[in-house]
């Protein structure tokens, strides 16, 4: 038999058993959301204290996404397992029995690692996404180019992020897209006027 | 070594995985040739089902090795019929 298909059907068994897909859609936009927003923090602290040194952006966002990285991560690795182990021994409680070493015991060990890598990379690569317009910035005029550039891409990424929510709750994708453009575009208008 | 050819086990097993993946997973066992998995009480986790197993040479430690990687608990054995053939306990006047 093919291995990776061993792999894939283990995988949907313990989807089935520890539901990973279902809250790793939920910490998935959720996070990528936290990251585009704090990036965009970033990039407007940044514009309107006039920095104009691209290399001074780069490792102020890059700097940004590793934190955000390491405490999604971090953080949900340790309230999953936390959460986890209480409702595995709650079942074991019920069986009377030790749950660890079956196939529960494993769905939810799994999980913990799948969504907290999830809940790492999502807010790392989203941010990282918008940062790509200051590696280039000698395709720029001028660095306030890139600035502009980056935001697009905040809101870009912001809308396709509103149109996987429109796609999970099957409703409007346009409308569901607005919303979260919508929340950048105030992100960027208090940063402005604090800024200014 | 006689051969198992009727198994019938109460067992205690959490909701999920549910009986189908069970009963799938115990018909794929060498010499096993039927499963009957029925929910006699449900808890508010877990779920009481009765496992009836017929074939020509049923395994019962992999069975037992199934039911418990799933999260089962085997509480008795409560009927095992071994030999040439499948025969039911005989009738007596006590009932």
């Amino acid at each position: 038999m093919n291995p990776l298909r061993d792999v894939w059907q283990d995988f949907q068994e313990y989807d089935n058993l520890a539901r990973i897909g279902e809250i790793g859609r939920r910490y998935f936009a959720m996070n990528a959301f936290d990251g585009v927003l704090t990036i965009i923090g970033v990039l407007m602290g940044n514009m309107t204290a006039r920095v104009a040194e691209p290399r001074i952006v780069v490792s102020t966002g890059l700097a940004t996404c590793v934190a955000m990285g390491v405490s999604g991560l971090w953080g949900a690795y340790l309230t999953e397992a936390a959460e986890r182990k209480r409702d595995l021994d709650e079942l074991s409680r019920h069986t009377l029995s030790d749950l660890n070493d079956t196939r529960i015991g494993q769905a939810s060990r799994v999980a913990v690692v799948v969504v907290a890598l999830i809940d790492g990379l999502a807010p790392l690569l989203a941010a990282l996404v918008v940062l790509i317009p200051f590696f280039m910035t000698a395709l720029f005029p001028a660095i306030v180019w890139a600035y502009y550039a980056s935001l697009g891409v905040a809101l870009l990424v912001l809308f396709s992020l509103g149109l996987f929510l429109g796609h999970i709750s099957r409703g409007n994708l346009i409308l569901y897209g607005i919303r979260t453009v919508v929340a950048g575009i105030v992100s960027i208008l208090i940063s402005f006027l604090l800024g200014e | 070594m006689g051969k198992i050819r009727r198994l019938v086990l109460d067992t205690l097993k959490p909701y999920e995985p549910s009986i189908i993946e069970m009963a799938a997973q115990l018909s794929e066992l060498d010499g096993v040739s039927a499963v009957n998995i029925s929910i006699s009480e449900m808890d508010r986790k877990v779920e009481n089902a009765k496992i009836t197993i017929e074939g020509e040479e049923i395994p019962y430690p992999q069975v037992s090795e199934i039911i418990e990687q799933l999260g089962g608990v085997i509480h008795s054995i409560d009927e095992v019929v071994a030999g040439k053939q499948i025969i039911d306990d005989a009738v007596t006047p006590q009932g």
